[in-house]
């Protein structure tokens, strides 16, 4: 009897022949059907052995994060807490980091948990040139290009919003290449460290982007950027600029509209109203007068009379408001916002009329009690929700 | 056996079979790649630190209906006006309930009748009045309790909520469900994020059968240690992270479930609001809004978010499983007899074209072909007919699908966060996937076709009371801790 040695492929060529002549007295629909079964049990041993290993990792950084906390917070806390700027070499031996210690890039990563509750806890009590030298000793600058830099977009995402967190210090050039990536997210976020710590004139991509999309997101992270800069001192946009330079994108310059209504620049009120004379969009109409009216800007009155007749509904709810917010106790508007209320057929447009009569003054609350005495009673019920102090008329939609 | 029989099961059902198990295959791929974008671009922590500083995150509101919830109400309630949100409002709908829930609402929250001029966008039944708090409590003054004379459907009393919410955006939930405590950040995150017009939101939903709540409020979650609950609390994660957000990948997501999912107001309004006469009314609703849409010409998005952020209270027997399920049976049914001109039309986009073939295909037809399928094996079974020597292959690689199946969606939950305190909790789900194909799935084909079968005669059937045992609750702590923010996701996660 002959005997054969197999070798490792052999192996596998015997079974998988014993398998496929076993097979062969299957009829094909078994056959395939045998085949998709071993791929799944192929697959769920992958997938259970994948998930065991990121189970692992997963616990193993834990652990790190936790050590590194215990360790650390305590005289990282003393770094960033001393009245005296300290020296890199004061900072290191505070920290006692081990000597010759490589910090690889899982090393750096778990120290971010304990910065950021550092930062988060410390507020505005901490030195920021203790922090930086800190994040330098850490070597977490380098970290953040490296990871910028990484082929990974989750990388590249997570290192601009930590780096955003943690008021670190990225080059702008590291970020720059990003400010026109077709990755869309990539590209917000890499626009959004430039606008956070640009120092020349970075939102001037904004501007020069045709196919710009100012989503929702946008704007609540703009508005958040805009308030760093502003705290910490750094140049603002010219919101006036955009909305006449960008005609392009609407959403952008509603965004500078209501920034510039958030931000109280009452100098762009006369700006903002030669706009709303020359405006045509309802959106943009809208952002305008309710900047106009929060900014409390009495010569926008005359111009809110003239488009009320001609609006749409919508827009004449934010004119109500908007006159009711300037308050100028002008006798006129009493009068006009009151004759309104008998013509409008709108109901919400009725109960905001209603509602800005009864806020404005002492005038407007006689005017609102005369007209519920000269009204028929179908409308009654709306003088009483205005005159109820429980409900919150504001937000009657 | 006639011949036809046999050409049926050799050939169509074959093919049908094939066609299930690719079409799971498809939606677990499609599945992967959102889970896969919302991992790179998502942080749960950042995001809700951004909505919190700025004054452009919008408002919502939540309705949630209750009617007869004495025992519950308050502590849910309470839960509700606990969430972490800069901006909402809590909508009771009280549905003419007949035990003390109204007067339960009054008396813990120092509730007064208000003069509120009540305009009916949607007809309801009867508007009874509107309740707001004399208290100072700043958390009480964002509860509104509306009265209403009961309308004997959740869509009646939900549609009178919608007539008095006063955000863009809703979220329609149960009363008795548990929301997370960042649940609102979540769910408005795609709202702003999309270009489209974001119409509706769904968001993942578990059992809360097992696990631990505190006043109100998650603090530990657990696999329910039942077998119904359990096997539903797998199908609800399967159908929620693989089958719907694969859907809403190519936007042709079907429904957003009534637990908890939140809708654009003025669209729900103009689609005429839910439909009080539906036993699908949340599919019902969702196809309306997308036919309003698709009909004005208007661009949409309906989207799922894959965290969890509402537990629910699963059917603790076969008794209430049976309701549950044969009133989703009827209302499937019911949804296609409304609908029908959806399917296969061009005009309604990837949901006419897409969505409603596959869900007509492959969720309507298929209690119908599995019955007839078990009712074959069983005569063969009588005949001695059984081919044994091949049965066994079908079966193991059945089995091993389903197995392979459940460790994707263990997988993705791990993925997206998991929400399960221990992560050997998962092994409750395998053991639910194991026994899910004799037994749960059997009786669910059983429980579609009654609902069917009710549909086709025209049963009358009323919504049945949800016999609730009440979840695990702790007792509360001398020093509670406060819930703590998401920490920042693990990179290595």
């Amino acid at each position: 009897m002959e005997y054969y040695t197999l070798s490792r492929y052999a192996y596998w060529k015997y079974y998988i022949l014993i398998m496929y002549y076993r097979l062969a007295e299957y009829p094909p629909v078994v056959r395939v059907w045998f085949v998709f079964g071993a791929i799944c049990l192929l697959l769920l041993v992958l997938i259970v052995l994948g998930n065991a290993m990121r189970t692992l990792a997963h616990y193993r950084f834990d652990r790190m994060v936790r050590h590194n906390h215990r360790r650390y917070f305590e005289r990282m806390k003393e770094i960033v807490l001393s009245e005296r700027t300290l020296e890199l070499a004061e900072v290191s031996a505070i920290l006692e980091l081990p000597k010759n210690y490589k910090m690889r890039e899982r090393h750096c990563r778990s120290y971010i948990p304990t910065l950021l509750e550092l930062r988060q806890g410390l507020g505005d009590r901490l030195s920021r040139s203790n922090w930086q030298r800190l994040l330098q000793v850490l070597k977490m600058p380098a970290y953040f290009e490296d990871q910028v830099l990484s082929r990974s977009a989750r990388k590249r995402v997570k290192a601009f919003k930590d780096v955003a967190d943690l008021d670190a210090n990225l080059k702008e050039a590291v970020a720059s290449r990003y400010l026109f990536t077709k990755d869309r997210k990539l590209q917000m976020h890499a626009r959004l460290h430039a606008a956070r710590f640009g120092t020349s004139y970075p939102f001037k991509v904004l501007e020069e982007d045709p196919n710009l999309v100012f989503t929702q997101e946008m704007v609540v992270k703009y508005h958040n950027v805009l308030v760093y800069r502003s705290e910490n001192g750094l140049a603002m946009p010219n919101f006036i600029r955009w909305c006449n330079r960008v005609p392009l994108n609407e959403e952008l310059r509603i965004f500078a509209v209501n920034e510039i209504r958030l931000f109280g620049r009452k100098e762009d009120c006369a700006e903002l109203l030669s706009m709303l004379q020359a405006s045509r969009e309802e959106d943009f109409s809208c952002a305008l007068i309710r900047a106009l009216g929060e900014l409390k800007y009495v010569p926008a009155e005359k111009e809110f009379c003239r488009r009320y007749l001609s609006a749409s509904f919508t827009e004449r709810q934010v004119l109500a408001e908007a006159m009711g917010t300037i308050g100028s106790g002008n006798p006129e508007i009493l009068k006009f916002l009151a004759d309104d209320f008998l013509q409008t057929t709108d109901y919400v447009t009725r109960m905001i009329l209603l509602r800005v009569l009864y806020n404005y003054g002492t005038r407007g609350r006689e005017e609102f009690y005369r007209l519920k005495e000269s009204t028929a009673e179908e409308y009654q019920p709306y003088f009483s929700h205005i005159e109820c102090d429980l409900i919150d008329s504001s937000r009657y939609a | 056996m006639p011949e036809w029989i046999d050409y049926f099961f050799n050939y169509f059902v074959i093919v049908y079979s094939a066609a299930v198990l690719l079409s799971y295959v498809a939606m677990a791929v499609l599945a992967y790649m959102e889970h896969r974008k919302h991992y790179t671009y998502h942080d749960d922590a950042y995001t809700i630190d951004e909505l919190k500083k700025s004054p452009y995150t919008p408002g919502v509101s939540i309705v949630a209906p209750a009617y007869n919830e004495e025992k519950t109400v308050i502590t849910n309630v309470q839960s509700l006006l606990s969430l972490d949100y800069p901006d909402f409002e809590v909508v009771i709908v009280n549905d003419g309930s007949k035990d003390r829930t109204l007067e339960l609402l009054i008396e813990n929250f120092d509730l007064v009748k208000v003069p509120y001029a009540y305009v009916e966008k949607i007809k309801t039944k009867p508007f009874r009045g509107l309740y707001k708090t004399k208290s100072d409590n700043p958390a009480f003054k964002r509860l509104t309790v509306v009265d209403k004379v009961n309308g004997g459907t959740k869509a009646d009393a939900s549609n009178a909520g919608v007539n008095v919410v006063s955000n863009k955006f809703f979220v329609c939930t149960d009363v008795d469900c548990v929301l997370d405590k960042y649940a609102l950040y979540r769910i408005i995150w795609p709202t702003m994020y999309s270009t489209r017009r974001v119409i509706a939101v769904s968001a993942t939903m578990r059992m809360s059968n097992g696990s631990l709540v505190e006043d109100g409020k998650m603090v530990e979650t657990h696999p329910p240690h039942s077998l119904i609950p359990l096997f539903q609390d797998l199908e609800y994660t399967r159908s929620f992270l693989i089958g719907k957000t694969a859907l809403a990948r190519i936007n042709a997501l079907q429904n957003v479930s009534g637990g908890f999912g939140m809708f654009d107001r003025e669209i729900v309004i103009k689609a005429g609001g839910y439909d009080g006469d539906s036993f699908a009314e949340d599919m019902d609703m969702v196809a309306r809004m997308i036919r309003y849409m698709c009909d004005a010409g208007e661009d949409y998005r309906v989207v799922q978010i894959p965290e969890t952020c509402c537990w629910t209270e699963g059917p603790p027997n076969f008794k209430v499983l049976n309701r549950q399920r044969t009133r989703w049976g009827r209302g499937l049914l019911q949804f296609f007899t409304v609908h029908h001109d959806m399917v296969w039309n061009r005009d309604y986009r990837r949901y006419g074209m897409l969505t409603l073939p596959y869900i007509m295909i492959f969720e309507l037809i298929a209690p119908v072909i599995e019955f007839s399928g078990y009712l074959m094996v069983i005569y063969l079974f009588i005949k001695g007919a059984i081919n044994y020597s091949t049965i066994w292959i079908a079966f193991l690689g059945l089995y091993i699908f389903a197995q392979l199946l459940t460790m994707v969606i263990i997988s993705y939950d791990n993925w997206v966060g998991t929400s399960f305190k221990r992560k050997w909790d998962y092994l409750w789900f395998v053991l639910a996937s194991l026994l899910e194909p004799v037994i749960y799935h059997p009786i669910n084909v059983f429980f579609s076709l009654r609902g069917y079968w009710k549909h086709i005669w025209g049963t009358q059937m009323v919504w049945g009371n949800m016999t609730r045992k009440g979840v695990q609750q702790r007792q509360p702590q001398a020093n509670p801790q406060p819930q703590q923010q998401p920490k920042p996701q693990n990179p290595d996660a």
